[in-house]
This record gives C-alpha cells, sequence and structure tokens, in this order.
C-alpha cells in the first residue's frame, strides 16, 4: 500500500484532535505544553506533506520556522512555568485566575 | 479679520473658556457675562456684515485637515444658520446673565462656554466630519451639566441622554462615510464637503438608505416619536440653565440637520418618506401633548410641550415649500426663544420652593403678579398667539403642509387646540384660585437676575411675532438657495416621484454635475463588462 | 384723514398699555378714566371717519409689512369701509359706554387698573379685526379678543368656576380657529391671496367645491366665536366674568364676530347658497334652542346669555340667506340694547351684593327705578315691540326668511320671538315687581352711581330711536358693498297681517309672562316634569360633553403617559437592558482560568469554521439553490 497524501493528512487530522482534546482537557501546565506542541506538529505534518504533493517549498519552510519558534516559545514558556511553581508550588491551571473579569 | 469672523465666533468661548480656570471664583461670573456677551455682539456683528439678499454661503473659509479623504475645515452661513447661530449665542450669553445656580459656578460657567463652541460650530460647518465632531462634541458639556448640576436621578438620566444620542449618531456617521465613498466612487476622490455633496445626484435605494442613516441621527435629537423618551428625564433632571439651552437650541440641531444635509442630499428619497414622517410627527404633535396634559410636574409639562411643537417644525420642513420650510426655520427660532423662556421661568419657582409639583402651588397670581404676567405671556406665546413669534412660523408651517395634503394641517393644526389645553390647565393650577399652601404666601416676586433673561426674551417674543421681516426675508433666501433650488435640480422624475416635481416648484434650470447611475443588475453589469472588453 | 383710522385702532392699545403699567399697583380713579377718554377719543374718530364714508370716501392703509415669505405676503393694511366703519361704531360706542360704566361697577375691586388694561386691550384686538385687510389680520383680532375674553373671564381668578370657564371658553373658540385657519389655507392655495379684495376678485372663477369647502371651514371657525351650536356652552359659563365684560364681550361685540366674518365674506358666501342654508338653518336652530334654555333658568346672567345665543341665530339666519345688510342691522341694534340690559342686570346685580337668582329678588323697581325703566325699555326692544330697534331689526329677519321661502325657518323664528319676549319680561317681573322677596334673604338693594346711569344712558337712546332713525341712512351706505334688497312683503294684507300678528303673538308672551309670574310662583309640578329638566339641565349638553370629551381627554392623556413610560420608553430601556444583561450573563467566561478560555477559545474556532463552510457552500452553490428554490 502506497502512502498517499490522504494518509498524510489523516494523521495530521488525528494529531490535531490529540492536542486540542488535550488543550481543553488538562488541568496541568505541563500538559499543556505537550498538548501544544502536538497541535503544532500535526500542522508541521500537514504542511511538510503538501508541501511534497505540490512540489513546492514553501510549506517545509514553513515547518521549519513552526518548529524554531515552537522550540523558543517552549523555553520562555518552561522558564515561566518554572518561576511560577517556585511562587505557587503548583502548576494546576484552575490556581490560574489572575485575569478573571 | 472680518473673513475669519465664523472661526472666531466657534473658538473665541472655548479660549475664553479655558482662560477661565484661571479666573477666581469671585469674579468667574462677571466674566462668564463678559464673554458670552462679546461672543453675542460678534454674532451681532455678523448679522450686520451679512449679506441678506444673498441666499448662498457667505464667510466661507476653507482650510484641508486631512486632504487625503477630502476632510476639510470648511465654514459657512447663510439665512438659515445666521439666526440660530444669533439665537445660540443670544440664549447663552441671557442663560449666563440671569444663572442662579450656586454650586460649582466656575465649572458650569466654564462648561457653557464650551457648549457654546460646539454649538456654533454645528450651525457654520460645512464639512460633515466637521459637522459630525461638534455634533457630538456638544453632548460631552451637557452630559457634564446634567450629572453634575442635576436633579436625584441624574445619572440616569445624563447617561440614557447620552448613549441614546450617541448611539443614533453612529449610524448617521456611517451614513456620511458611506456618501463620502460614493462621491469617491464617482469623481474618483473623497470628499465631506456638504457643499460638494450638494452636487451629487443619487439613485433612489441609495438615497432611501442613506436618508434613514442621517433620519435616525436627526430624530433622536429632535426628538421624533418614539425617540424622545430621553428628553423628559433630560429635562427633569437637567438644572435650569440646562434645559433652556437643550430645549432652545440642541434640539434645533435635529431639525436643521434635515433642511440642511436631508433635504438637498436626497430630495426624491425626502418625498418618498414624506407620509412616514409626517404621520410620525402628527402622533408627535398630539401624543406628546396629550402626555403633556397627564403631568404634574410643571417641567415636563414644559418639556413634553416642546417635542409637541418640534412635531409642528418637521412638518413645514417636509412640506417642501418656501412657505413651509421658511416656516419652520423660523419656528425654531420662535420655538427656541419661547421654550428657553418657559424653562427659565420654571426655573424662578423651582429655586423659591425646590418643587415643580404643580399642585404644591396655585394662586400664584395674586402673589407674583409680575412672574404671572410674564408667564402668561410666554404661554400665550408657546400656544401660538397671533403677533408673537411662535404663530408666524407655526402659521407658515400648517399652511405649508396644507399644500402636501390638507388632512395632515387639519392634524397638525391640534397641535393649537391640544396646546391650549395642557397649558391653560397648567397655569390655571398654578397660577389661578386660592393660595393653599402657606409656604406660598411669601414667596417673592422676580428678582432682576431673572428678569435680565426674561424681559429681553419677551421683548423678542413680542417683536418677532409682529415684525418677523428683517429675520424672514434672509430665510426665505436662503431657503430658496440652499435647499429648494438644490432640490429642485437634482429631483429625478423617472424613479417614481412624479409627484416631487409637484411638490418643488421653484423653476430653477441648472442641472447638478454628478449623476451616480442606480447600481444595475448583475448580468447587466457583466454585459456591460463584456462590452468594454470588445471595444 | 388716514390719521383718523390709527387714533381709532391705536387710542384703546395706549390706554391698555398705560393701564397695563399700573396694574399691579393700588386702584387708580385716573387709569379708568384716562382708558375711558382714549376710548372715547377712538370713538370720536371713528364718527369722523363714519361721517367721511357716508360721504363716499373710503380708507385703505397698509402699515407695514407682517409675514412675507415665498409668494406669501401678508400686510398690516386696515380698510375703512361701509360695512366695517358700522362695527367701528358699535364696538367704540358700546366699548365707551362700558368702560365709563365700569368705572364705578369696578369700584371696589383691587385689581381694578389690570380690569382696564384688559377690557381696552379687548377693545384694540376688536378693531383690529373689524378693520383689517385681509383674514390673517382678521384672526390676529380674531385671537387677539379670545385671549382678551379669557383674561377678563377668569379675571376674578381665585374663584374655580371663573377660571375654568375662562379656559373652557379659551379652548372651545380654538377648535373653531383651527377650522378658520384650514378655511384660510383653502383660500391662500387656490386662489393665492388671502386680501378680502384679491379673495373677492378671484372668488367668482374658482372652483365651486374648493369654495364651499372654504366657506363652510371659515363658518366653523364663526360658530365658535358666536357660540353656536355645539359649541355654544362656553357662552353661558363665559358669564363668571364681570358684568361690564359680559355686556361688551359677550353680548355686544365679540361674539357678534362671526356674523361679522359672514357677512364680510359675503361674494363668498353668495356663491355656495347651499353652505348658506345650513348656516340658516342652524341659525334658526339655534335660536329656538338657546330661548327654550332661557325659558327656566334661574341665574339673571345665564338668561341674558342665552338670549343673546338665541339672537345669534336671528342673525346667521339673516346672513345664511342671503340678506347681509340685515343681520349686520340687528348686530347693531342688538349690541345695543343688549348691552343695556346686561348694564341693568350689573346694576341689580350691585345692589344686590352679586346674588343672580331673580327669585330671590322682586320689588326692585321701587329702590331702583332708573334701572327698572332701562331693562324694561332694552327688553321691550329685544322683544321687538314697535318702535324700538328690536322691531325694525328682527321683524326684517323673520320677512327675510319669509320672502326667501322658507316658511320653516320663519315659522321657527316666530315661534321664538314668543319666547324671547316670554323670558325677557319674565325676568323683568321677576326682578323688579311682584313681593319684595329680597328682604327675606337680608339685601338692601340702592341704585346705581349716577354717573353709571347717565353712561348707560347712549344705550338707551339708542336702543329707542336705532330702527326709525338710523335704517334708512344705513340702508344707503352699506349697500354700496353689501347685496342690496328689500325684504318687503309686497302684498299689504299680508304684510300688516303679518306684522300685526307678530306683535300681538309677542304681546301675548309678555301678559304670559306676567300672570305665570308676578308673584314668582314656582309650579313644584312642572318642575319636576322631564322638560323643565332637560331645559333647566341645558340639555345635558355641559354633562355631555363633561363625559364624552372632558373626561375621556383626562383618561387618555393618562393612558398616554402611561403608554410613554410603559412601552415607548420601556422599549428603549429594554434594548438598553439585553446589552446589560446579556453582559452580566456573560463576563462570568472571562473567570480567568487559562482551561475554559482555551475551550471557548476552541468553540469559537469551530463556530466560525462552521459559518464559513456554509457560506462557502451557498456562495459556491448560489445558482443550484436558486433553481431549487424555483428561479
Amino acid at each position: 500500500m502506497e502512502i498517499t497524501l490522504t494518509h498524510y493528512l489523516v494523521l495530521s487530522t488525528i494529531l490535531f484532535s490529540i492536542g486540542l482534546i488535550g488543550v481543553m482537557r488538562r488541568k496541568n501546565l505541563l500538559m499543556l505544553f505537550f498538548a501544544t506542541e502536538i497541535l503544532l506538529n500535526s500542522v508541521n505534518v500537514a504542511l511538510v506533506a503538501i508541501s511534497h504533493y505540490y512540489g513546492d517549498f514553501t510549506g517545509q519552510m514553513f515547518a521549519f520556522f513552526i518548529i524554531a519558534i515552537a522550540a523558543s516559545e517552549v523555553a520562555i514558556g518552561l522558564g515561566l512555568l518554572v518561576l511560577w511553581f517556585k511562587q505557587y508550588n503548583t502548576i494546576d491551571l484552575d490556581n490560574m485566575k489572575s485575569m478573571k473579569g | 479679520m472680518i473673513e475669519h469672523i465664523l472661526s472666531i465666533l466657534i473658538f473665541f468661548p472655548l479660549v475664553a473658556g479655558v482662560l477661565g480656570f484661571m479666573v477666581n471664583k469671585d469674579s468667574i461670573r462677571a466674566y462668564g457675562i463678559a464673554v458670552s456677551g462679546i461672543e453675542f455682539a460678534l454674532s451681532l456683528l455678523l448679522w450686520y456684515v451679512f449679506d441678506t439678499a444673498n441666499g448662498g454661503f457667505q464667510f466661507t473659509e476653507l482650510m484641508p485637515l486631512i486632504p487625503a479623504f477630502g476632510i476639510n475645515y470648511q465654514l459657512g452661513i447663510d439665512g438659515i444658520s445666521l439666526f440660530i447661530v444669533i439665537m445660540s449665542t443670544l440664549i447663552t450669553f441671557l442663560g449666563i446673565l440671569s444663572l442662579t445656580e450656586k454650586r460649582d459656578i466656575k465649572n458650569l460657567i466654564i462648561t457653557l462656554l464650551a457648549l457654546e463652541m460646539t454649538m456654533v460650530g454645528v450651525f457654520v460647518s460645512l464639512d460633515a466630519i466637521l459637522f459630525y465632531v461638534f455634533w457630538e462634541l456638544s453632548l460631552v458639556p451637557m452630559l457634564y451639566i446634567i450629572g453634575a448640576w442635576g436633579g436625584p436621578k441624574r445619572i440616569y438620566a445624563s447617561v440614557k441622554f447620552f448613549l441614546y444620542t450617541f448611539t443614533c449618531s453612529l449610524v448617521m456617521l456611517v451614513g456620511m462615510i458611506f456618501m463620502a465613498y460614493l462621491y469617491q466612487q464617482a469623481t474618483g476622490q473623497w470628499s465631506f464637503s456638504i457643499t460638494e455633496w450638494y452636487r451629487v445626484v443619487l439613485p433612489m435605494n441609495l438615497q432611501m438608505w442613506l436618508f434613514a442613516a442621517f433620519f435616525l441621527g436627526f430624530a433622536i435629537k429632535v426628538p421624533m416619536f418614539p425617540f424622545h423618551t430621553w428628553l423628559p428625564y433630560a429635562h427633569g433632571q437637567a438644572p435650569t440653565i440646562g434645559s433652556v439651552i437643550l430645549a432652545a437650541v440642541l434640539l434645533k440641531m435635529g431639525t436643521y440637520g434635515f433642511v440642511r444635509l436631508s433635504l438637498p442630499l436626497f430630495p426624491d428619497a425626502t418625498v418618498w418618506f414624506i407620509p412616514v414622517v409626517v404621520t410620525l410627527a402628527l402622533i408627535m404633535i398630539v401624543y406628546t401633548a396629550m402626555v403633556a396634559n397627564a403631568q404634574k410636574d410643571i417641567k415636563q409639562v414644559i418639556a413634553y410641550s416642546s417635542v409637541s411643537h418640534m412635531g409642528v417644525i418637521i412638518l413645514g420642513t417636509f412640506a417642501l415649500n418656501i412657505e413651509g420650510i421658511s416656516g419652520s426655520v423660523f419656528l425654531m427660532l420662535g420655538h427656541g426663544i419661547v421654550s428657553g423662556a418657559l424653562f427659565l421661568l420654571v426655573g424662578v419657582i423651582y429655586d423659591r420652593r425646590h418643587t415643580k409639583i404643580m399642585t404644591e402651588f396655585g394662586g400664584l397670581a395674586s402673589i407674583m403678579p409680575a412672574y404671572a404676567t410674564i408667564f402668561g405671556i410666554m404661554m400665550m406665546a408657546s400656544v401660538g398667539l397671533p403677533l408673537t413669534i411662535n404663530f408666524v412660523g407655526e402659521f407658515l408651517s400648517l399652511m405649508g403642509i396644507f399644500k402636501v395634503a390638507p388632512m395632515y394641517a387639519l392634524v397638525g393644526g391640534l397641535a393649537i387646540i391640544v396646546g391650549a389645553i395642557y397649558m391653560l390647565s397648567a397655569f390655571k393650577k398654578v397660577f389661578f384660585g386660592n393660595v393653599t399652601n402657606p409656604e406660598n404666601e411669601k414667596l417673592k416676586d422676580v428678582n432682576r437676575t431673572e428678569l435680565y433673561g426674561l424681559i429681553p426674551l419677551t421683548i423678542i417674543a413680542i417683536w418677532l411675532g409682529i415684525y418677523p421681516k428683517p429675520i424672514l426675508d434672509p430665510i426665505d433666501a436662503a431657503v430658496r438657495e440652499n435647499v429648494l433650488n438644490i432640490m429642485y435640480q437634482k429631483i429625478q422624475t423617472d424613479m417614481g416621484t412624479e409627484a416631487a416635481r409637484e411638490l418643488i416648484t421653484d423653476p430653477y434650470a441648472k442641472k447638478p454635475e454628478i449623476v451616480i447611475p442606480a447600481p444595475t443588475k448583475k448580468h447587466a453589469t457583466q454585459s456591460h463588462k463584456s462590452e468594454g472588453g470588445h471595444h | 384723514m388716514e390719521m383718523f383710522v390709527y387714533i381709532a385702532l391705536f387710542a384703546p392699545l395706549v390706554g391698555s398699555l398705560t393701564a397695563g403699567l399700573f396694574g399691579a399697583q393700588k386702584k387708580s380713579l385716573m387709569v379708568g378714566v384716562f382708558a375711558s377718554g382714549m376710548l372715547f377719543t377712538s370713538f370720536i374718530a371713528s364718527l369722523l371717519l363714519l361721517v367721511q364714508v357716508l360721504q363716499g370716501h373710503t380708507f385703505h392703509v397698509e402699515m407695514m409689512t407682517w409675514i412675507k415669505t415665498g409668494d406669501f405676503n401678508v400686510p398690516f393694511g386696515f380698510v375703512v369701509n361701509e360695512v366695517s366703519v358700522t362695527m367701528m361704531m358699535v364696538v367704540t360706542t358700546v366699548s365707551t359706554v362700558v368702560h365709563v360704566y365700569a368705572i364705578g361697577y369696578m369700584d371696589h375691586d383691587k385689581s381694578f387698573n389690570r380690569f382696564f388694561a384688559y377690557l381696552s386691550a379687548f377693545v384694540f384686538s376688536m378693531m383690529i379685526l373689524v378693520m383689517s385687510d385681509n383674514l390673517l389680520g382678521l384672526f390676529i383680532g380674531w385671537e387677539g379678543v379670545g385671549v382678551c375674553s379669557w383674561l377678563l373671564i377668569g379675571f376674578w381668578y381665585h374663584k374655580e368656576s371663573a377660571t375654568w370657564a375662562a379656559n373652557e371658553a379659551f379652548i372651545m373658540n380654538r377648535i373653531a380657529d383651527l377650522a378658520m385657519l384650514v378655511g384660510i389655507f383653502t383660500l391662500y392655495w387656490n386662489l393665492g391671496t388671502i386680501s378680502y379684495e384679491g379673495i373677492f376678485a378671484t372668488v367668482g372663477t374658482a372652483d365651486h367645491g374648493m369654495l364651499v369647502t372654504a366657506a363652510a371651514f371659515l363658518f366653523v371657525g364663526a360658530m365658535g366665536k358666536s357660540a353656536q351650536f355645539p359649541l355654544h356652552t362656553w357662552l353661558a359659563d363665559a358669564m363668571e366674568g364681570p358684568t361690564p365684560v359680559s355686556a361688551l364681550i359677550h353680548a355686544a361685540t365679540m361674539v357678534t364676530a362671526g356674523v361679522y366674518l359672514v357677512v364680510r365674506m359675503n361674494p363668498l358666501y353668495d356663491l355656495v347658497p347651499e353652505v348658506g342654508i345650513v348656516i340658516a338653518s342652524l341659525g334658526a336652530f339655534v335660536a329656538m334652542f338657546a330661548a327654550t334654555m332661557a325659558l327656566v333658568n334661574r341665574d339673571m346672567k345665564r338668561i341674558i346669555a342665552y338670549s343673546t345665543l338665541s339672537q345669534l341665530g336671528y342673525m346667521f339666519v339673516a346672513a345664511g340667506l342671503g340678506a347681509y345688510w340685515v343681520a349686520l342691522f340687528h348686530l347693531m341694534a342688538h349690541a345695543f340694547f343688549k348691552a343695556l340690559l346686561f348694564l341693568g342686570a350689573g346694576n341689580v346685580m350691585h345692589a344686590m351684593s352679586d346674588e343672580l337668582d331673580p327669585f330671590k329678588m322682586g320689588g326692585l323697581g321701587k329702590p331702583m327705578m332708573w334701572t327698572f325703566i332701562m331693562m324694561t325699555l332694552a327688553s321691550i326692544a329685544l322683544a321687538g315691540f314697535f318702535p324700538l330697534a328690536g322691531f325694525f331689526s328682527k321683524d326684517l329677519i323673520l320677512e327675510v326668511a319669509f320672502v326667501g321661502g322658507h316658511p320653516i325657518l320663519y315659522t321657527v323664528l316666530l315661534l321664538t320671538a314668543g319666547l324671547t319676549a316670554f323670558y325677557s319680561f319674565r325676568l323683568v317681573f321677576l326682578i323688579f315687581t311682584g313681593e319684595e322677596r329680597y328682604k327675606l334673604f337680608g339685601f338692601h338693594p340702592h341704585e346705581a352711581y349716577k354717573y353709571m346711569l347717565i353712561a348707560m344712558s347712549p344705550l338707551l337712546v339708542l336702543a329707542i330711536i336705532t330702527g326709525f332713525t338710523f335704517k334708512g341712512g344705513y340702508y344707503e351706505m352699506v349697500t354700496a358693498l353689501l347685496p342690496a334688497g328689500e325684504y318687503h312683503i309686497h302684498n299689504p294684507i299680508v304684510y300688516w297681517i303679518m306684522t300685526i300678528g307678530t306683535q300681538l303673538f309677542v304681546g301675548a308672551a309678555v301678559l304670559y309672562a306676567w300672570i305665570k309670574y308676578k308673584n314668582a310662583k314656582v309650579d313644584k309640578k312642572v318642575e319636576a316634569g322631564f322638560f323643565y329638566q332637560l331645559l333647566f339641565n341645558q340639555y345635558y349638553i355641559p354633562k355631555i360633553y363633561d363625559e364624552v370629551f372632558s373626561k375621556p381627554y383626562a383618561e387618555l392623556s393618562k393612558m398616554c403617559w402611561k403608554l410613554d413610560n410603559t412601552v415607548v420608553d420601556a422599549t428603549v430601556d429594554g434594548i438598553a437592558h439585553v446589552f446589560y444583561g446579556t453582559a452580566e450573563k456573560t463576563h462570568t467566561m472571562q473567570d480567568g482560568n487559562l482551561s475554559s478560555m482555551l475551550r471557548w477559545m476552541v468553540i469559537g474556532l469551530v463556530a466560525l469554521i462552521v459559518t464559513a463552510v456554509i457560506f462557502i457552500g451557498i456562495t459556491v452553490n448560489a445558482d443550484a439553490i436558486m433553481k431549487l428554490l424555483g428561479h
């Protein structure tokens, strides 16, 4: 069986859904980061697959950008997380309500 | 110097008002009187140098503000706006002159001067954006006056006043931007200049939308039924000076807007909307007069009565003949003078008794004879007695609308009956009968400060009733030139408004220059394009 | 001579303003004297103008432009011609007399000065009404007299009934004024002018239907001022005002303005006989209707007021049938004897401490001989006995109806003449003859001041001689302007039978009144009867108006107010509350919890995608969908 574009897209969709559910359900900030990573990578998969399909490198370039940005974002995010944990001793999302409207 | 008189008129009160912060508390009153007096004198000077035989715009000033979007600082004045400006400065002057308010008088006077700037600004702007800016700015000082010096429910009243008028003005702003966009589509240039817009002929369906958008903005300000409910609250809570200016000048912005913008810009839509607008005006006349009849508070009676009278102004405006429009513009002045005076008069007893409920009074005619006399004269002016200022306007307005349909005049004429009913019964409750409340027995008659405001208004109310010519002539010329002429040029007979030509009978031959074609159906546009392709 | 036109017009204004200046001050005899002097000046000027008019000169002056816009141009223009000078004479004569009389009558009133300010202002308005050369000028006077009437009826403003009556009169007149305005509008838009000259010049070629409309609306205006049914109730209530006011305004001058309008607009009414016949029929009806109410009333002034109403009906019959000069003549004669009657009643009231019920009087002829004589003569004139004024003017109207071929009108008017004689002499007998019942109530009647009686005497003389001295000259003069018409019954036998018959009939009515009321006996059985109650309660019309108009209007007003608060305003507030409520409900979304915010974000994303998909689907498949919908 040849692996076609469809398979990649299905994979991407499944990953996206997992990520989305993770974003919605997880209460732990660390897990939220993981879920975000999954979301981003699902998009990366789709971008690279479509880029390959069209023979256009723009999509792959975008994927690299996303990987780079995701890496820096995680770096900053984890830094903040550690700071938060040091201060409050928890990384449960339900405790982060200082932005209440 | 004299060619910039309009700019001076606008900005003098503002500058003087800002300087007023430096004046100390004891002399602020004299300062306010002096500034508004000079402003009034300047407006009289404007009348003196104004060429009354010329119906066009005079003392025009033009300075680009945002050239890319065609927004200019464009001013000009004609017979219609001239007298409203004079009335604004006069009312402000007399208001400050007879000010009896004690609380925080410094801020009050500075606010009044700021308000004066916006009022003059609205009436002399010939650029839609400038007009809009002044229009909205005028809300702020009034909001402050009601909110800071008002009665117990002042916050509710002022917020209602602000939100209500502001929301609907936004719709008008959208209309203005759309109008400018249409202008840009037709000519390739942006322009918000009202005189430029006068040259534009719009297709019927666009006119309708634009008319509706402008109508909403103006109707709230008038205030037309059913958008009038902010007014009684505002009047009920506002201090005397606030009510005076609100009734005398701010309401006129709405009717002025109709004359200045709606009629000449959208003539076909105006004709199409006559039955709707006139019906609303008729309901407004009779309905609010009846509501006035049911009031217990004398100030509310006058507040509702002023709504009722504004209905007659609308009737005159939408008569679309020279008698009607001139009459309605004249009635704007009359209404300003008379309702301003009536609110001042109510202020007199409110200052003394701190109540406005009519049953608290009774028999005041024997205790305050001078007060009763002035009130009586103004009441008679308000019900439109001949030889008072209101009669001229009311008569001409009703006569104008009679031409459109006799039935309108017959129903609108009920104003003179229902008006007499609520006014006379209110007068009877307050002034006639025996003095039953011992608190009233020692009331002092009008004092000198109050007379400063009342006497000039009384004299004007009678003088202009006997000899309206010096004011009616310039109005007449301006209505001819800036309203009917433009409407006549632009009105299109092939859009189902054949009646329009019959209504607007002033024969002028000049053709409008910018015609925006009606947007055609999709298929037609496509075929148009394909034809273009062939060439 | 034009100077005299202005003097005649403005002298009362000067008097009024001067009196007004002293309005709030203590009573000053000088004010009354000055105002009366000004009136007398006006009278002299009018007299001189009359002499000129008799010589064939008429005057037309234009003082200044009043309202001018577009094609509409109305000046303050005044015209003195045969008709207006007649009215000017009537107005100035009666008002001079009343002014002098009022100096005595209002002697004890603390608002003496104010009274003269109002009274002279009234005369000024009346002069404008009469002299104006256009309909709008007439309207100034028309409304002006309305206001003065309001001020004067409510002169004793502490009395609830007086102020109520004043407001009623003003509002009822306003109803008619609206009709009048509509009439003016109609004429202006169709004829392009509202000056009499202009109207008369173009009226002949105008559309008939339009003329009917205009004439009808103008007549409705006249009905208000002349208190014709159904706008009549205010006149009787207006008797709350001081008696000189009743004499001047509500008998001699203002209420006849309606008749004057019809007479003045005669070229218009000549063209619309169908309106004329309605006017005449209504006039005859009112003549009878008012006379019946006068029969049983127990208020001296109201009786005279109903009599005025009835006589106005007579005038409208004449005017409606095209006998304008007859109407004007009766107007003039009526002004004299009715004013006299009222002033006499004023004397009685003065003597009786403002008592109005004639059943409490009786036998006043002794202490008040002169008043007795004057009122009797006035009543004779009113009843139409030869050779007093009423005989010449009122019988002429009967003849007009007869000759014009309107037997029903004639019969009604004839019967009314009998009723008139009955109620006027009922009043005279009750007041002046018989037992001195007033003693029971502790009154001490006294004759009025001498100068009041002297002031009344010109009216007495005029009431007696107007008929046989002026009629010929008057006819000569006014027929220069009004359509001439001799309403003679050519058959001498019929003529004499009718004339003598009428006299006998009227005489019999007086005799019946004498028999019935010489002892002021009250028949309880009759009083309890249906007809008596019906008449005594003025056909229950005031009550009906109260129930049908006043109260529902007040109720409706209250409902409107409620509507304003609960529906119109509530809608606006409702819209505001929707926003406010939405915010209140939804602000919990922003609970600061990252997890729930992310959830909302996802929901929003999904909603947007769904919308986009649907929208794209529709645009892409637009043609297919349109086909599906059947286009």
